[in-house]
């Protein structure tokens, strides 16, 4: 059980250990091995009765004199320190300037400097996510590769591949003006996103939610709201996770099937998070400064005040894709808007819009879901069938699939010829 | 006599615990609940949402100044308080050696003044120090 609460000790640590860590070697690898070799140091050092008084600053210190010690054995084995690896330290006393280096100020720099190395845009989508959970969250290669369901050596290559990329690109550790720093917090923040819907709607196998992936997500945009409250969209970022989790009971039948908003089981919402992730956003929107989190999360905060589906406000939905569609014209927002504007003024005008979607959605899966149901409520019968079995043909995930057959079969359920549809 | 027993802990560390850990730590608050109860000390138990959720309400000359956060300047955040009606502080001592005493910082501080409103029907409970 000891070594249980010590690792957690370490796992809280670790972001703010590595980043300082990264600031002194201005290395990612010499920053992770030697912040392995600490945590070996503590796991000998510790007890669990005595702990350090601060056990980030201690994991500093060692971590430091590990990675002087990596160098040195390194320089030694090349018989000359390649430049860039050598630290600004003169190996004197390392703690003597702890006190500097622990000032909150530095560690949200050396933070948001870590997470934007970790997610930033020279980077693939599943580079950034696979590097965010290695180095920040710590999560082992085989626990990311469990989570992503492939092989362990295909997750291991993809990260070398990720820290080669960001080795060649030479990344500037000088200080970024207001501008670049906005850039860094949106990078960032879209990477932990990336993070949460990756287990939150997981594109592919046999599982449809990956709770440790919605958990380190949230564990990660906590820090920084705690570090950056000043910065709304990271609020809203926490704010929009915080709810979409409140559901993951609701989401999932017993045996593992989804189930949609329409049918969830709201006593089966976490209330807490929901209230948690509400007064976020309402703190967030004083700021008066919105942002696409902040809307996404007031838009997952207005299905949160329908006690039922049937008391959804589909106006407010609307007027809130709206101004999410004027920030972020994505097609699956103008998507999103059609099915809401389905609700308020029928599936006709919805699928007229379907129509200019049709091209850039063309592989995905929920556009034909969408348009399937469309099709179904207006008695389409053939053309929906059509629009499933597309959707079908393209979705990733067994539940999503199990989904759609289940719509297959409530339009076979009635009579084609009659083209009667079982009422919703 | 009313003590109010103040609760700090690293919020990196309870983001950090596991399901079991946490569940651990909530058991023996759990006892204290019971315990307490049983033997008449509990008046009042509070846990706060994360510092997050906060905003820090000032005045700058004659303008209200509302800023986010509480800024992270210290490594343990302030988590919630129990309030205890104790004899004594011995026994207010006592009675909070059953709480996860391994994780952050409990402190004891006796209360001055408390006044409480019943919210269900607007009842007060008061209790004056003095």
């Amino acid at each position: 059980m000891q070594s249980v609460w010590l690792s957690t000790h370490l796992k809280a640590a670790r972001p703010r250990a590595l980043a300082a860590l990264n600031r002194a070697f201005g290395d990612i690898n010499l920053a992770e091995d030697a912040f392995q070799e600490a945590s070996l140091k503590a796991l000998k050092a510790w007890r669990q009765d005595d702990l350090p008084k601060d056990p980030t600053a201690w994991l500093i210190v060692a971590g430091r004199n590990a990675g002087i010690d990596l160098i040195r054995k390194r320089s030694r084995e090349t018989l000359s320190a390649p430049e860039d690896l050598e630290p600004d330290y003169d190996g004197a006393h390392p703690e003597e300037d702890l006190t500097q280096s622990l000032d909150q100020a530095v560690y949200r720099d050396d933070i948001l400097r870590l997470l934007f190395t970790c997610c930033h845009p020279v980077l693939r989508r599943d580079q950034q996510i696979a590097l965010s959970l290695k180095v920040i969250a710590g999560l082992s290669v085989e626990e990311i590769a469990r989570a992503f369901l492939v092989q362990t050596k295909t997750m291991e290559q993809r990260i070398t591949r990720a820290k080669k990329r960001l080795q060649a690109a030479r990344l500037a550790y000088e200080e970024p003006d207001s501008k670049a720093r906005a850039e860094r917090f949106s990078a960032v923040a879209n990477a932990i996103y990336l993070v949460f819907n990756e287990g939150y709607s997981a594109s592919t196998g046999s599982e449809l939610i990956r709770p440790t992936l919605c958990e380190e997500a949230i564990r990660l945009a906590r820090l920084l709201v705690r570090l950056f409250p000043e910065e709304p969209e990271l609020r809203g970022l926490l704010a929009l996770c915080l709810i979409q989790h409140s559901r993951r009971q609701a989401r999932l039948s017993p045996e593992g099937e989804a189930i949609t908003l329409e049918d969830q089981n709201r006593n089966q919402w976490d209330r807490k998070l929901i209230a948690e992730g509400n007064i976020l956003l309402e703190a967030a929107l004083r700021r008066a400064t919105p942002g696409p989190f902040q809307i996404e999360a007031a838009i997952a905060a207005t299905h949160t005040r329908a006690r039922h589906y049937q008391e959804t406000d589909w106006a407010e939905l609307d007027r809130l894709y709206r101004a999410l569609e004027v920030i972020r014209p994505t097609p699956v927002v103008a998507l999103n808007r059609a099915v809401v504007l389905a609700k308020l003024n029928g599936p006709l005008e919805a699928l007229t819009r379907l129509e200019k979607l049709e091209a850039p959605l063309e592989r995905y899966a929920s556009f034909h879901a969408v348009k399937g149901a469309f099709l179904a409520e207006l008695r389409q019968a053939a053309s929906a069938r059509a629009a499933f079995e597309q959707a079908l043909h393209l979705s990733g995930t067994d539940a999503e699939q199990r989904h759609i057959r289940q719509k297959l079969a409530d339009l076979n359920s009635c009579d084609p010829a009659a083209g009667q549809f079982k009422r919703p | 006599m009313l003590f109010s027993v103040l609760i700090y802990a690293s919020e990196d560390f309870i983001d950090a615990l596991t399901p079991e850990e946490h569940q651990e730590i909530m058991k023996k608050h759990g006892a204290f609940h019971e315990d307490t109860k049983t033997n008449k000390n509990f008046a009042a138990a509070t846990k706060l949402m994360s510092t997050g959720t906060a905003v820090t309400v000032n005045k700058d000359s004659d303008d209200f100044v509302v800023t986010d956060g509480p800024f992270a300047e210290t490594k343990e955040q302030f988590m919630g308080f129990y309030l205890l009606d104790c004899a004594n502080l011995e026994e207010a001592i006592d009675k909070v050696k059953i709480l996860p005493l391994d994780h952050g910082r409990i402190e004891i501080r006796p209360v001055e003044y408390f006044e409480g409103a019943d919210f269900t029907n607007a009842e007060r409970l008061v209790i004056n120090a003095s």
